[in-house]
């Protein structure tokens, strides 16, 4: 009879349980879907921002799923290298729109508003000044392919472009360098890779050709104080951690300044020349790219010419 | 839990009754969901077999000639025949009768008709074992879990072969105690067979099952053995009807059989997003399809599951805890668990090719609303929910509210039932915060019909990312896109520019960037907040 009786009491805890678990559920459905942000507070959080924004602003979402609605508001502000930095030279302040308590920062911000669920933030950076992009300047570099002593000059055509699609690589620019039409892969060109963390990177398509390098030549540079350079290989490419690295080198006025050697696995990386030492006066800044194998070598690189205007600022990529 | 009760007149109507509704309301809400990417593979394929079975009927030698053979079953050879011959019999059909509204249900209609009977099924083995309301319960919490309706409407396999496994699982149990079932139990697994290769974990679910049967007769004393007949009759009729429905495999058997064995074993690794980390090659961790279960299917279900396992417990000891004689049945709970489990740790293991969608275990699922049913008439019954006011409506009250949050869900999760996820995950945007696959297949193109129609007005171009040309164009056919709006190969001739939102999609999203020179979408498709699809707009075409 005890026992029936706790048996009893152990099943209405459970039935208790259960159908508590049952109004949970149904609770918690609508109110997940009613703290999403309506598109009114999406629009007027884009307007506070559109109102006080400047174009050396980054515009970011948080979490980062939230990217395309902030892109559909205010992706007219954006330029491709704001949305797909390769490094953080020209950006003096970054503004976030978030939503469920994300933040792309940890530091206070200097600016913050609600908007009914959608929270702006922005923060001032300022860090390097940007006089040179040479991503932004490619259509003016000199482009070759060198085989032992001799060089073959690619020209710069208006050309087909990529059909898209999922692993088909970068997209190639309806205006590259085209050296040589029997290897489709082999043009130089501004356009945007998925990293390694699949985040977008503003850069320069050189895949090599092999050992003898592909040459681009930018003339008339003006130097800061620094060059930032980043490369990267396309994610679907170096995910797989199987093929040969590649090198790119960096020319100033025809003395090799640095040398990066990717291997798949580093992710989007780079280095820094110091450039503070040399001449004020235009400079010539040649980038060879060689890999003892190309074989799936979507090699893509980035360089700014920069000044420290200030110092400080904490950034992050 | 019954050994087995005979079911009578009053269980088929029930039944019949879930089955029908059910058909019903997949066919009423089909047209909301676009033909996703894998449909349109099966649907080219059972076209080709319905021009080979009209060509059987005009001229017989000459469609089984080798030639016909393979130019017919060549496409889609890696998938067994049985319901890509259903698609076409069904489609031929629609073409002289004209049955269905669309031609995509004609399609999808098989697919459909399997998932409302195993509905039924899992209503009939439920009522066999345990009162018709526990039954009626596992029925309804199988038919209400989001993901198992959305691919109950599919020209696809993954619910036919929850159906099959299901159906040869009950066979089995069957002939365990009626011989005059084994004959049944080869055919169905047959039919197994050739619906999709999940059913060949099934002799191995049934072996182990066996041996415990036979172990708790051996330590009983009885001198009564269950028949080992079931096995011969699945290892005979199963092949058979597997290679007499596969014309494929009428020529060059052997060798067509090793190459469909080792598609399946060295399959290609499917890109999956789980917890924030995107994989590409094994090992997944072992714990997705556990969790995917748990993000996926009601929270409630689930908790009834394991207050059903836990409350059969006895009966799953293995034999040797058991006391002799202590168990003379045909221990249904531990085959149950057992097709609850093997699928499951199929995909946990290490070595398995990447998959990651829920439909790849599905086939577990028929046992979990079971188990389900079994936990929520040990709640009723022990609660006494009954005889609180002498009457039954509480426990049928206590029912529909253990299966309200599931048909809620479900009913909120169309057409988008892959990007559903329960509370438990945060909904949604929990989902994504979590870093969770989002979708797959392109078929949530089908929720930008009406908005594609209004910005091309007099026709146009679409790049359809995800979603396959052949899907473009059965919306075509089912009126969900005019005519006029072409799907384009290449995104800068297109007009628009679709991307769906997958996270290893994000190279593709670039490409639309660099090929507009611009990162603003035009529209941003989203579910409970979240982006679906992203739409670009060639601003480089003249306006339409």
């Amino acid at each position: 009879m005890a026992d029936a009786r706790r048996n009893l009491g152990l099943a209405a805890w459970v039935w208790l349980a259960i159908a508590a678990l049952a109004i949970f559920e149904l609770v918690a459905h609508p109110i997940i879907r009613a703290a999403r942000p309506s598109d009114e507070s999406w629009q007027a959080a884009a307007a506070f921002v559109r109102a006080q924004y400047q174009p050396s602003d980054r515009i970011v979402g948080a979490p980062a799923w939230v990217g395309p609605i902030v892109r559909s508001e205010l992706g007219d502000l954006l330029s491709l290298r704001m949305a797909a930095p390769p490094d953080t030279a020209g950006i003096d302040r970054v503004w976030e729109l978030s939503i469920r308590g994300a933040a792309s920062r940890d530091e206070p911000p200097t600016l913050e508003q609600e908007f009914d669920g959608v929270h702006v933030r922005m923060w001032s950076l300022p860090g390097d000044e940007l006089i040179y992009d040479f991503v932004e300047e490619i259509s003016g570099a000199k482009v070759e392919l060198v085989r032992a002593d001799r060089s073959k000059a690619c020209p710069w055509v208006a050309a087909r472009q990529a059909p898209g699609g999922l692993e088909r690589g970068p997209m190639t620019p309806g205006e590259r360098f085209v050296c040589d039409p029997r290897r489709p892969w082999l043009w130089v060109g501004a356009t945007i890779v998925a990293d390694l963390e699949l985040r977008p990177r503003r850069c320069i398509w050189q895949h090599p050709a092999g050992p003898d390098p592909v040459r681009v030549t930018f003339t008339d540079v003006p130097l800061g104080d620094r060059l930032l350079i980043r490369g990267g290989i396309d994610y679907q490419a170096e995910r797989r951690r199987v093929h040969a690295p590649v090198t790119l080198r960096v020319f100033i006025n025809d003395r090799m300044a640095a040398e990066l050697v990717h291997e798949d696995g580093d992710g989007w990386s780079g280095l820094e020349i110091d450039t503070s030492e040399l001449p004020r006066d235009p400079a010539i800044v040649r980038f060879e790219t060689t890999a003892d194998d190309p074989t799936s070598r979507l090699f893509c690189w980035s360089a700014s010419s920069v000044r420290s205007h200030l110092p400080g600022g904490d950034r992050d990529e | 839990m019954n050994d087995a009760r005979a079911l009578n007149r009053r269980d088929h109507l029930v039944g019949a009754a879930l089955c029908i509704g059910y058909l019903l309301l997949l066919t009423a809400t089909a047209s909301d969901l676009a033909m996703s990417r894998d449909e349109s593979f099966y649907v080219h394929a059972a076209k080709n077999a319905a021009n080979w079975m009209s060509q059987i009927l005009a001229d017989p030698s000459t469609a089984l000639e080798r030639e016909s053979i393979d130019r017919a079953w060549r496409y889609n050879w890696e998938h067994p025949a049985w319901m890509k011959l259903s698609f076409a019999w069904s489609w031929l059909a629609q073409k002289h009768l004209g049955l269905f509204p669309t031609e995509s249900l004609a399609f999808r209609f098989p697919g459909m008709l399997t998932g409302a009977l195993l509905i039924w099924l899992i209503y009939a083995w439920g009522a066999s074992v345990m009162r018709r309301e526990g039954a009626i319960f596992a029925a309804l919490a199988f038919a209400s879990m989001p993901r198992v309706f959305y691919h109950s409407h599919l020209a696809c396999f993954d619910i036919p072969i929850a159906f099959f496994v299901t159906l040869t699982a009950y066979a089995y149990w069957r002939s365990l105690a009626d011989l005059r079932w084994v004959p049944w139990l080869g055919l169905s697994f047959g039919l197994a067979l050739a619906t999709k290769h999940n059913s060949w974990i099934l002799p191995g679910i049934f072996l182990i099952h066996f041996v415990w049967i036979r172990r708790d007769q051996v330590r009983s004393g009885r001198s009564e053995r269950a028949s080992i007949a079931w096995l011969p009759s699945m290892l005979l009729l199963g092949p058979l009807v597997l290679i007499g429905t596969w014309p494929w495999l009428w020529h060059d058997t052997a060798r067509r059989l090793l190459a469909y064995a080792s598609f399946h074993l060295r399959h290609v690794h499917y890109t999956y997003e789980y917890l924030g980390i995107n994989y590409f090659e094994p090992p997944l961790p072992i714990s997705v399809p556990f969790v995917m279960t748990l993000f996926t299917v009601s929270l409630t279900v689930l908790a009834l599951c394991l207050v059903g396992l836990y409350d059969r417990r006895a009966a799953l000891r293995p034999p040797s805890l058991t006391k002799p004689d202590a168990q003379s049945n045909r221990r249904t709970e531990v085959l149950w668990l057992g097709c609850l489990l093997a699928p499951l740790l199929v995909i946990a293991l290490p070595s398995s090719p990447i998959f990651g969608g829920t439909k790849h275990w599905m086939t577990a699922y028929p046992f979990l609303a079971l188990f389900a049913g079994l936990g929520f008439l040990a709640v009723a019954e022990r609660a006494e929910i009954s005889s609180w006011m002498g009457r039954r409506w509480p426990t049928w009250a206590f029912a529909a509210l253990c299966l309200m949050p599931a048909a809620f869900e479900t009913a909120h999760s169309h057409p988008f039932g892959l990007s559903h996820y329960t509370p438990l995950a945060g909904g949604v945007p929990g989902a994504a915060d979590l870093g969770m696959n989002r979708q797959f297949w392109g078929f949530t193109t089908g929720s930008l019909g009406d908005w594609i129609a209004e910005k091309l007005p007099n026709g146009g171009s679409v790049w359809t990312c995800d979603t396959t040309h052949g899907s473009w164009a059965m919306m075509q056919r089912d009126g969900l896109i005019p005519s006029n709006i072409r799907a384009e190969a290449s995104m800068s001739a297109a007009d628009l520019v679709l991307v769906h939102h997958e996270a290893h999609f994000a190279e593709v999203d670039y490409q639309a960037w660099v090929a507009f020179g611009s990162v603003q979408p035009v529209y941003v498709l989203r579910y409970d907040g979240v982006p679906i699809i992203s739409v670009y707009k060639n601003r480089a075409r003249p306006a339409r």
